[in-house]
């Protein structure tokens, strides 16, 4: 469905993706790790529209994207929840759950079923966000998305600054997305938390990818020497 | 009661540079864009208005009908091709680029309309006033522009509070990306956004040229007060813009019951200590919070 080839992304000098493939069918689950400035939230923008690629092509469903402004991939359902949340201030919680219908794609995903999956954000609607804890808005900027009816959804390091609880609280969402037949990519630092959720993961290495497969064929060494480079220090964080 | 009087006259002038100041406002709220040009653009409306009377005949309060659509998909054409490129390189080009659009426009209106003074005949409104009390009477005209900067700022507030693209407005102001990917087509709400701040620019130039009279060069000293207003008020919010318009006013006119030619310093006096003893002006708020 989403399909990326040899993209190449650069900021200024620094060449922050390089020949980067990649392939997202509906309903499956990818994960890209990699360390601290490894390409992988530069990757998830690109797709997204927010940086221009340098060279390669990123389609959906046969059709070039590469081009294309953010909120037109929106309109197609490539739907990206950023790191940090990103939540509108001046928003109450309901109005920035709304800003998610701007697109005006048809779906089944509406104010009812966001406030099903979050019980919570119903009787707090009328609040602005800032007075949610991190969790919470997180749970919000995962709300906004999916109200956009996203067939693909981009995350971007869901459990930055979240305590464990509410780490599996959001990705224990993550299934009923996946029944659904919407197709996720996520980019996580903690690598256990990415490679118990993902069909499949891609390990970025300055830009590149270095390693790709399914979790269960993944070797902890093979993760490690992926991560880090063939000189390997500690383990990554949180591998299994 | 003289000084009554010199109050209420400073609040209904207060309106009229609430009106002036609630287009600025929204233009930099939104687009962050600070529209040097603000001032001879509501000259141009004045001017557009004078010729919509010459060619229709319409009565002169009534060219509103007219010129604020017009100046309406102006204001987006501007902001699409004008504002938007220069926003995109860097903030500073789009003060070169409006304070050149400021320079244009007054010498065009120097060159095609001379540099006569003009104002809006409006006939028997002209002299007529409410008597208040035998001493105290509140000019039509001045309780016409008032009521107007009111609804429009009313107005303003209820739809950027209630309607779908008012939403978009505000996220779009809050963070241009994030309202993105979440499906909003960022340049179209600035457009939107500069339609509407262009549409009260329309409305003041009418009403300057109703409550006084504009020539080619009037555009620069209303942009300043439109500014003192903003400031004064609290940026980014529209209610504090029509409290910064009223107190300037006011302001002005007890400035001028002092010492009949010390109003306009009076004015900037007030802005001066706003701007010393509480830069984030008097009242803080984002855009229609």
């Amino acid at each position: 469905m989403l399909e990326v080839r040899n993209l190449t992304v650069r900021h200024g000098y620094l060449q922050a993706v390089t020949n980067v493939n990649l392939a997202l069918a509906a309903g499956e689950t990818v994960a890209i790790i990699g360390a601290n400035g490894a390409g992988k939230s530069t990757l998830l923008r690109s797709i997204a529209g927010l940086h221009r690629p340098h060279a390669g092509d990123i389609s959906f469903d046969g059709r070039p994207i590469t081009r294309l402004a953010s909120h037109a991939r929106v309109r197609q359902g490539l739907v990206l929840v950023p790191e940090g949340r990103r939540l509108f201030p001046s928003l109450s919680v309901e109005e920035n759950l709304r800003i998610g219908t701007t697109s005006g794609r048809p779906g089944s995903w509406d104010l009812r079923r966001v406030f099903h999956l979050f019980p919570w954000m119903e009787a707090r609607r009328r609040e602005p966000t800032v007075h949610l804890s991190g969790g919470e808005q997180q749970a919000v900027a995962l709300g906004r998305a999916l109200m956009a009816n996203p067939r693909v959804l981009l995350l971007d390091e869901l459990s930055l600054g979240l305590a464990p609880t509410m780490v599996r609280r959001i990705y224990g969402v993550l299934p009923e997305l996946v029944r659904d037949g919407i197709g996720v990519l996520l980019v996580e630092q903690d690598v256990g938390q990415a490679l118990r959720v993902a069909d499949r993961f891609q390990c970025l290495l300055e830009g590149r990818t270095t390693l790709e497969g399914r979790p269960r064929e993944a070797t902890p060494a093979a993760v490690e020497a992926a991560y880090f480079g063939r000189s390997g220090r500690a383990g990554p964080p949180g591998a299994p | 009661m003289n000084w009554v009087n010199a109050v209420i006259q400073g609040v209904m002038l207060g309106g009229l540079y609430a009106l002036f100041a609630c287009g600025l406002s929204l233009l930099f709220g939104v687009v962050r864009v600070v529209n040097l040009a603000h001032g001879d653009f509501a000259v141009l409306a004045a001017y557009l208005a004078l010729v919509v009377i010459t060619a229709t005949h319409v009565p002169a309060l009534l060219t509103f009908v007219i010129v604020a659509p017009l100046f309406a998909l102006f204001g987006y054409g501007v902001q699409r091709l004008i504002i938007q490129k220069s926003l995109e390189v860097s903030p500073l080009t789009t003060l070169l680029v409006t304070f050149g659009l400021s320079v244009v426009i007054q010498n065009a209106l120097l060159v095609f309309a001379s540099a006569d003074s003009h104002s809006f005949d409006v006939g028997r409104l002209t002299s007529a006033s409410l008597r208040v009390t035998p001493e105290l009477s509140i000019a039509y005209v001045s309780l016409l522009i008032f009521f107007t900067a009111v609804i429009v700022l009313v107005g303003l507030q209820l739809f950027l509070s209630n309607t779908a693209m008012g939403r978009s407005i505000r996220a779009a102001a809050d963070d241009q990306e994030a309202a993105a990917i979440a499906g909003v087509n960022t340049r179209h709400v600035f457009g939107v956004a500069a339609a509407i701040a262009f549409a009260t620019v329309a409305l003041a130039g009418l009403a300057l040229g109703t409550y006084s009279s504009f020539d080619p060069s009037a555009g620069p000293p209303r942009l300043i007060y439109a500014f003192e207003a903003v400031i004064i008020g609290g940026v980014g919010s529209l209610w504090g813009t029509l409290v910064g318009g009223i107190i300037l006013g006011v302001a002005q006119t007890v400035g001028g019951q002092i010492d009949p030619s010390g109003g306009v310093l009076a004015g900037h006096l007030v802005f001066l200590a706003v701007l010393a003893l509480r830069p984030q002006g008097l009242i803080r708020a984002r855009l229609a919070a």
